[in-house]
């Protein structure tokens, strides 16, 4: 009786054990799986729109600006709101300085507001910066990356530049990872105004 | 399935190569165990065999820590990746062959996962049928008395006045006074005898460090899996919230990613290095203290902590470490329309970690109309500053200086491809001057041709912190003590039976009684004295105390012990 017992074990130990030996092994390829709650933009996984009922509301924030004055997340509330986590010490993020300097003034009209937060620097550098680059918006002083922990139980800001659209209704409705283009924020702005 | 011959590992339940004489007779496990060693059998179970021996886990585990070696004498990318970076320069023919081999990243690298795997595979295959033999031998009565118990290895006689049925009763209520397991004659047997069994702590024990060894295994697989290493540097004053665009380094494991950082912030209010001043030790680190300011929650208390070498802060269970410092010179940076540019604490690199003299550089991106660039030394005690070599006396901040070569042009940070902060590209620009400029606090170079100046107003201190999470560190502690109770435990039981026989004497009606030894394992000698004060002790009680020409010091010690053993 023992050994019919013993061998059962030792099959069931066998089968555990290649089990959880796939599984490392899966784990160690590291299969990542594409979410469904996502369109991704042009076939990449860095930029994408949230499929409607699916958009993670943004967290309500307070700061002060790179010239100083006070700044709350809330008073934009009912309007599009392009908000761009950047630095000038970051080449990505001067890089897309320009396409964020026109399509600001381009959707301004639609009642779009682009908003900075200016991460890892003091503001002296940051407002040269925006000033040569033509900058018009605010952004804001958020040295020690305050906001964008705030904003890491909605969407993970992994790095400089990130870029989101949030809808009227405070849901971020669009999601940029590294610089953007012109063509796919215009996509994304645009289709968010229209909603 | 674990019939190796190898101590420690020898299931106390099989036999010694050399079978005792009869009656200490192979038990249901024994003659199954002997079946295991026939030929012809499946492939699948001679790899089984194979994979769940002794002998295997024994070379796997050899390797593993063989594996363990490069990764603590090579540089590793998850814990330094610069370091990495140098040793493919330095090394340019070795170095591509190493990386081929997994060898800068060694605990991640399939060969050494393949080595854990095997040793995990064959751990469980050896400790799961063992479990279950275990409770079922603990269920399994010892094995009945053989007839001859003088044949054992160890053996004695005496007599005793009670008749043969009351002297074996007077054996068993001793013997199982000591927690021996017992068996008596049932059934058709109409002998009296007694068989006694003890030590079954000894397996326990040995499966309680191969549980444990498996158990921290799981430990070091759980902290490769969902730990983390996150690397921060903040100069004196700055702060930064755990988040992974705030991190300079990240390295989460397999199945981490950055939204598994606690939520905590740090501010580095004062860093304080204190060196010894002279004597022989002098340039010596003292101590390093950091003090901070932390939340583990946004918007929670904030409360202060004093960060040392070895004295981490723990936030949730994340150890956050204090593993290096430096010096950040604040330069003000202003460009030929008079504008200033750049003004903010720069933190240095220290090339020489004795005299702290360190190196840096200073991307004036926004100057117009040329960008400007400075690679720049710093030291904290100025020596031979006259002579031109700019080098450091002493670690601490006693003199300093900053010796500054200047480039003006492109920095080539504006084309998106990110550069790093401590190096300067100068393949488009152009030198300021042919040689470095000096400059001590407070003093400002006006460059020439009037492209602007640069102005070393002071220093700051920065610190390195590291915070580590490894979710199976406690848990490894617990098991690697109980790995270690385990085989303490099977060092120092040993699994060994006893035979108790009687016989009405020829004369009178008393009885002569017979107790027979077998010690069934070979570790940790001694059962011979064992035996000699068990059987003086049932002489004692059940005999008469003396006069017997084979009594209680008649023990006859066989010296097939030794051979057993």
């Amino acid at each position: 009786m023992f050994k019919v017992k013993r061998r059962v074990v030792v099959t069931a130990a066998a089968v555990i054990v290649v089990l959880l030996a796939v599984g490392l092994a899966v784990s160690f390829t590291g299969g990542s799986s594409q979410a469904s709650d996502r369109q991704y933009l042009d076939g990449s996984t860095a930029a994408w729109l949230y499929k409607s009922g699916h958009r993670p509301l943004a967290p309500d924030f307070t700061g002060t600006t790179l010239t100083g004055a006070p700044l709350k997340f809330s008073a934009y509330k009912g309007k599009v709101v392009v908000l761009n986590f950047w630095g000038s010490w970051c080449d990505p993020c001067r890089a897309e300085a320009p396409t964020l300097a026109v399509l600001s003034e381009k959707y301004a009209k639609d009642g779009v507001s682009f908003l900075g937060d200016d991460v890892g620097e003091t503001p002296t550098s940051a407002l040269t910066f925006t000033r040569d680059e033509g900058i018009t918006y605010p952004s804001v002083n958020d040295p020690s990356y305050q906001v964008a922990q705030d904003f890491g139980n909605a969407v993970l800001i992994n790095n400089t530049p990130t870029t989101l659209v949030i809808d009227r209704t405070g849901h971020i409705a669009g999601v940029i990872y590294g610089s953007v283009t012109y063509a796919e924020l215009d996509t994304m702005i645009h289709d968010v105004v229209s909603q | 399935m674990t019939d190796v011959r190898v101590p420690g590992r020898t299931d106390p339940g099989g036999q010694p190569p050399k079978d005792p004489p009869e009656g200490a007779g192979p038990s249901a496990e024994d003659s199954h165990q002997r079946s295991f060693s026939q030929k012809n059998l499946p492939w699948w179970r001679w790899a089984w065999r194979q994979i769940t021996s002794m002998r295997t886990a024994l070379i796997l585990l050899f390797l593993l820590a063989l594996g363990a070696i490069p990764g603590s004498i090579i540089p590793q990318t998850g814990n330094d990746p610069a370091q990495v970076q140098q040793y493919f320069t330095s090394h340019p023919g070795l170095a591509p062959w190493l990386n081929r081999f997994g060898l800068f990243n060694v605990y991640g690298s399939p060969w050494f996962a393949a080595i854990y795997l095997l040793l995990f595979i064959s751990l469980v295959g050896c400790v799961v049928p063992r479990t279950f033999r275990l409770v079922g031998q603990s269920r399994t009565p010892p094995p009945k008395a053989p007839r001859f118990l003088k044949r054992l290895p160890h053996s004695a006689t005496y007599t005793s006045p009670l008749p043969p049925d009351q002297a074996v009763a007077a054996a068993e209520s001793m013997l199982s006074g000591r927690h021996f397991r017992l068996r008596k004659p049932a059934g058709e047997d109409k002998t009296f005898w007694l068989s006694a069994e003890k030590g079954y702590l000894r397996e326990v024990g040995n499966l309680l460090f191969h549980l444990s060894l498996l158990g921290i295994l799981l430990c070091v697989a759980a902290g490769g899996l969902f730990g983390y290493k996150a690397d921060k540097l903040l100069v004196q004053g700055q702060s930064y919230a755990d988040t992974p665009t705030a991190l300079d380094d990240f390295y989460p494991g397999k199945l981490a990613t950055g939204s598994d950082l606690a939520p905590f912030s740090i501010k580095l209010n004062k860093f304080t290095a204190d060196f010894i001043a002279s004597g022989q030790n002098e340039g010596q680190p003292e101590s390093f203290d950091g003090n901070i300011t932390y939340t583990s929650t946004p918007g929670g208390p904030a409360k202060t902590y004093n960060l040392q070498v070895n004295h981490p802060l723990n936030v949730d269970g994340v150890k956050v470490y204090l593993i290096g410092h430096g010096y950040a010179p604040v330069f003000k940076v202003t460009d030929a329309q008079g504008k200033v540019v750049y003004n903010q604490a720069t933190p240095f690199i220290p090339a020489n970690t004795s005299t702290f003299l360190s190196d840096g550089v200073v991307k004036a991106a926004n100057a117009a109309p040329e960008q400007l660039g400075f690679i720049g030394v710093f030291v904290p005690t100025a020596a031979d500053a006259a002579n031109g070599t700019l080098s450091s006396a002493f670690p601490a901040a006693n003199d300093p200086a900053v010796s500054l070569m200047g480039y003006s042009g492109n920095l080539g940070v504006d084309s998106g491809v990110p550069q790093s902060v401590y190096q300067l590209d100068t393949t488009a620009m152009t030198k300021v001057s042919a040689q470095p400029h000096l400059l001590f606090p407070g003093q400002t170079w006006k460059l020439p041709s009037n492209l602007g100046s640069i102005t070393f107003v002071g220093y700051q201190q920065w610190a390195s912190l590291t915070a580590t999470y490894d979710p199976g560190q406690d848990a490894a502690l617990v098991f690697s003590i109980l790995a270690l109770l385990g085989i303490l435990l099977s060092f120092l039981v040993r699994r060994r039976r006893v035979f108790v026989r009687a016989v009405p004497a020829e004369a009178g009606g008393g009885s002569i009684v017979t107790v027979g030894g077998l010690a069934r394992t070979d570790a940790s000698g001694g059962f011979e004295e064992e035996f000699a004060e068990l059987a003086a002790e049932l002489a004692g009680t059940a005999g008469q105390p003396a006069g017997t020409a084979d009594g209680p010091a008649g023990t006859e010690p066989n010296n097939q012990s030794e051979t057993e053993a």
